[in-house]
């Protein structure tokens, strides 16, 4: 029971993360029908800027992340501006290779600025509450509150900056939901995914409507990208192991629903925790990072509009 | 191809490039043989070895049909595959594991492994039928990745831990090891040949113009009376099978294979190849995958020097990508046929 | 088209009647010697590559300042594998048909060193790895080496140090990689541990691609282990004891030497303290010569060096000390190299045995390295310190 509510924690938190990347590609596709693969890479240049700022600027750690959070909307619009805008009206598969073309000379560049090289965020810099926290040397009662954590039943700790997560994809979703549902903005992002060319009609400039959107959902993958980077580590390759996950979530939510990249977030990073955690032999954990894979392929043969999305028998 | 196509065909650029090619390996030896005497006289030039370059021609050679297999799938049919490496996977464990623990000879694994390749094509075909466009290039790319964690997990079948199969033998054809690499120069080439024809008798038939038409607009071919599924599935197990048939020759060719030989940056290489030389066209495939092929030869060299550019070979694989989409959608040497 | 035939066949003819060989073939260019290091320069193992690079470079510029071999100048080639096959295929092509090339340090990564072990077998020239662990990397070739021990050894040896120095540590929870290096390792803890009675109560893999460890370590916490043996990297192995702290296991962690690594302190933090991990080779207790060495490295590139420099530093002396004792002017290329291996090969015993700053290194008949010792350290203060109790014999 204790290991069961443990690794439902373990499933939230995950869940968590997959569901802020998610956000970021459904965001767009719910808009210009694209799979955005550059989008985990601008999760992992969020870290990588917050990491910098904090270290080779330093900044405070309140400061780096909007700072982080524009540098990436920036490359976001950029990104649009540059790749994706001249290949609006030309056929889907260009812009599918494009954005893999991005995706990969991103990680590179990354790469190249950065050093293959695993970081972590350093400690020092970070608010209290989301250090790590030193294992106290005698057990905690339950519940207890510690500098860092949260002291949980069976011995083990929730960190205030796993919450954070978990509460950080909940504020997001809320959020962005009523921004798209009552904003002005989000009445011409809705008109745009409708059909642009009647949208552009009606007078609304739908190319700005998508660069809006291709910042929001940078600036939240950079968010995402720095809660990764405090929790985990900082890597080149972070960016598409995670954004991959992400993306099998958004599909299983049904891409192009916020709700459904919530969902379906949650959904993977259960599948994930609980198949390496409960199926035995080994069987479990070896073929951990291939359940995404597992999940998304089956939803997509079988309801590839996801468990929220318009139905639509295919996409062309 | 009657007489007199083939006499309008023989014009002195073309002897000159067929003899290049069928003499190549002798060429190769010949530089090496002057090396050699050079050597004697203490002179030393800063050229790579003949045999060298020969084994980076075959390299190139293997890629080259790989990349004129993926062609059938991207290029014909119009359906992006990213898990192309999948079916070089299966064809490359199948001829080894065959040859390893049951004692094959290369002979008999060959046609095994296609056969499987193609298989296997259409075991991934069938459910993606319906799917196009960006589903169909997701599940694909799974589809590989799933391969790749099963030969690294399922230790019983592969019989050695991440997917090694190691010591596998070298060809043999009557008695003869075939272990030079000017062995492996003409037989690469004798493949490489028979996919080209094989792949070019099949675009200018009924069946590569059925699969044109399913590219162009998959509802009008079918209401012309195409059978857009087995079309579609006839794509997926012939490029799959030229795929299994590239991993066929790797397996002996390298003498191991690992599952990190099968990661999706080789998939993407391959695409990269189609892409630059023109989908849909065989000769922009060899083209795309000659340039890229030594490319890659060549800035490894470079690259050695300058460790913090580590990711400068793929960064400019993404540019390439990225500025073809922009500029040149059908390649940058041949139109779209 | 013609022009270029024509002069291509004259400068042949020229080369094969006019370059008549005066004596036999001397491969060495104005007096020189080259030796070829292969290693990932580029890549995901990047950060070995590098430390390889340095560790052969400090060793030749060692040997030139002393004069060179028997008055020539060593120079390196380097050549980057990427830590790929298919790379490494290509570097070792590359460096066997060279006829300037004598002997090849390297690969580092053992999927590397298989793929080329065929190929330097074939063009007779000697393979000297300083990195590749896989238990099968000298078998079936005369032509390859390597100066430290295998994994089957290290996962033994870590299973006996439990049960003879670490008596408190009844069960053991292992973690590993689910490559070569960490499944290999764990196969052979695993073997030793059953030999011995040691109890293993969970064995759990994980991808070197994942960052998230808390399902594995939640279902190994259930099983209230007593020592978790880490097998894998030192990245992973950071965020591994990290979580782990995090998901309330207060059991002791044991690395191997893929852990050796400062980047290892620097993502596990706090919780690096206490854990065991082996190593090939420490600089506290090399001796005075490797003191010296450490010294000069952290001078040339600013940074302490690390076992894979310092292994890479023995591998190229031992290619140095077989070409000084067998190198002959007179010889062709093929018989040069042929002495290299030849030398090697009868170090195979302790007495005959090359002495460097990594201890003592001879070879069994198949070119894997015996009885080298496997060193203990501990992570204490946030450091690195040699454990109180080693194995030495």
């Amino acid at each position: 029971m204790e290991q069961f509510s443990e690794q439902l924690i373990n499933a939230l938190v995950l869940g968590g993360i997959y569901a802020l990347i998610a956000v970021g590609y459904t965001m767009v596709y719910g808009i210009i029908e694209l799979i955005n693969f550059a989008h985990g890479e601008i999760f992992m240049f969020g870290a990588y800027f917050a990491f910098t700022l904090v270290t080779d600027f330093n900044l405070p750690f309140w400061v780096a992340v909007p700072i982080s959070m524009l540098l990436c909307a920036g490359i976001g619009m950029l990104m649009d501006l540059i790749a994706y805008r001249p290949l609006r009206n030309a056929a889907r598969l260009s812009a599918l290779i494009t954005a893999i073309g991005v995706s990969i000379g991103l990680q590179n560049l990354a790469r190249i600025i950065w050093g293959a090289r695993q970081r972590p965020f350093p400690s020092e810099s970070l608010p209290a509450f989301l250090r790590q926290g030193i294992p106290p040397s005698e057990p905690l009662p339950a519940f207890a509150l510690t500098e860092t954590a949260i002291a949980l039943p069976g011995g083990a700790f929730l960190p205030y900056r796993d919450l954070c997560i978990i509460l950080l994809a909940l504020v997001l979703m809320i959020a962005l939901n009523r921004l798209v549902s009552l904003t002005k903005i989000g009445k011409a992002m809705r008109a745009c995914a409708q059909n642009r060319v009647a949208a552009n009609l009606m007078g609304i400039n739908t190319n700005q409507v998508i660069v809006t959107t291709f910042a929001i959902g940078s600036a939240l993958g950079a968010v995402a990208g720095v809660m990764v980077g405090v929790k985990e580590i900082i890597e080149p390759t972070m960016g598409y192991y995670k954004g991959v996950a992400a993306f099998a979530a958004a599909v299983l939510g049904g891409i192009g629903n916020i709700t459904g990249a919530m969902v379906g977030g949650l959904l993977i990073g259960f599948a994930e925790v609980f198949g390496a955690g409960y199926i035995p032999y080994g069987y479990g954990s070896g073929y951990r990072v291939a359940i995404a894979y597992i999940v998304m392929i089956i939803v997509i043969i079988i309801r590839p509009s996801g468990l929220f999305g318009k139905s639509t028998a295919t996409r062309a | 191809m009657n007489l007199e196509t083939i006499r309008d065909q023989l014009t002195t650029k073309n002897i000159i490039f067929g003899l290049l090619i069928c003499f190549f390996p002798l060429l190769m030896y010949a530089v090496d043989y002057i090396t050699l005497l050079l050597s004697y006289r203490n002179i030393y030039l800063p050229t790579p070895s003949g045999d060298y370059i020969l084994r980076i021609v075959v390299q190139v050679a293997l890629y080259t049909l790989l990349a004129v297999g993926l062609n059938i799938v991207c290029g014909f049919t119009g359906l992006l595959d990213l898990g192309y490496v999948g079916f070089y996977l299966v064809g490359g464990y199948t001829a080894g594991l065959l040859m390893v623990r049951l004692g094959f000879s290369y002979w008999m694994v060959l046609p095994l492994a296609v056969l499987n390749g193609a298989l296997w094509g259409l075991m991934r075909g069938a459910p993606t039928l319906r799917l196009t466009g960006d589903y169909f290039a997701i599940v694909t790319f799974g589809f590989a990745e799933l391969l790749f964690r099963m030969v690294k997990n399922e230790i019983w079948l592969i019989g050695d831990i991440n997917g090694f199969v190691k010591n596998i033998p070298h060809v043999s054809l009557f008695g003869i090891k075939l272990n030079q690499n000017w062995h492996h120069y003409y037989h690469i080439l004798i493949l490489l040949a028979l996919v080209i024809f094989v792949t070019y008798r099949l675009q200018h038939s009924r069946i590569g113009r059925a699969w044109v038409a399913i590219r162009e607009d998959e509802q009008a071919a079918s209401s012309m009376g195409i059978n857009v599924s087995r079309y579609k599935s006839l794509a997926f197990a012939v490029s799959a099978a030229i795929g299994a048939l590239g991993g066929a020759f790797l397996a002996p060719f390298w003498s191991i294979i690992s599952a990190g030989t099968f990661q999706f940056w080789e998939s993407i290489l391959i695409l990269c190849m189609v892409i630059l030389g023109g989908k849909g066209s065989i000769k922009g495939a060899v083209i795309g995958a000659v340039i890229l092929g030594s490319l890659s030869e060549i800035l490894r060299e470079v690259l050695s020097n300058f460790p913090q550019f580590s990711g400068a070979r793929y960064l400019l694989f993404g540019i390439i990508l990225v500025l073809l989409m922009r500029y040149r959608p059908d390649g940058l040497i041949f139109k779209k046929t | 088209m013609k022009n270029w035939l024509i002069g291509l066949l004259v400068v042949g003819l020229v080369s094969v009647f006019g370059c008549q060989p005066t004596s036999k073939d001397q491969q060495t260019t104005q007096g020189e010697i080259r030796i070829a290091v292969a290693g990932p320069f580029t890549g995901n193992a990047a950060a070995f590559g590098e430390m390889i690079k340095r560790g052969a470079e400090l060793r030749a510029k060692h040997v030139n300042d002393a004069g060179g071999i028997n008055g020539m100048k060593l120079t390196l080639i380097p050549g980057d594998d990427t830590g790929t096959e298919k790379e490494a295929i290509s570097v070792a092509t590359r460096f066997a048909t060279d006829r300037r090339i004598l002997a090849v340090v390297g690969h580092f990564n053992s999927a590397c060193s298989l793929a080329g072990k065929g190929i330097y077998k074939a063009n007779g020239i000697v393979a000297l790895s300083p990195g590749s662990t896989n238990v099968s990397v000298c078998e079936g070739s005369d032509w390859t080496f390597r100066n430290l021990y295998r994994d089957d050894f290290q996962g033994e040896f870590i299973a006996n140090y439990i049960k003879d120095y670490m008596k408190a540590f009844q069960t053991v929870a292992i973690l590993f990689d689910n490559d070569d290096y960490g499944r290999g390792l764990r196969d052979g803890f695993s073997a030793a541990a059953e030999k011995i009675g040691l109890e293993i109560v969970a064995s759990e893999a994980y991808d070197r691609d994942n960052t998230d460890f808390k399902a594995q370590l939640t279902s190994i916490k259930a099983k209230n282990p007593d020592l978790i043996f880490i097998s894998g990297l030192y990245g992973q192995a950071g965020l591994i004891a990290k979580q782990a702290r995090e998901a309330g296991i207060t059991a002791q962690f044991f690395g191997a030497d893929g852990v050796d690594s400062p980047d290892f302190l620097i993502i596990a933090g706090a919780a690096a303290e206490g854990t065991y991990l082996t190593t090939p080779f420490t600089f506290e207790l090399g001796g005075e010569k490797a003191q010296q060495v450490a010294l000069s490295f952290q001078e040339e590139y600013g940074v302490p060096p690390d076992t894979w420099a310092a292994l890479t530093y023995d591998a190229v002396g031992m290619i140095v000390e077989a070409v000084e004792k067998t190198h002959n002017k007179d010889a062709s290329l093929a018989e040069n190299r042929k002495a290299i291996r030849d030398h090697l090969a009868s170090l195979d015993t302790p007495e005959e045995g090359y002495k460097g700053i990594t201890g003592l290194t001879y070879f069994d008949k198949n070119g894997d390295t015996v009885n080298k010792p496997a060193y203990v350290k501990i992570v204490k203060d946030g450091e690195f310190t040699t454990a109180p109790d080693q194995v030495l014999d």
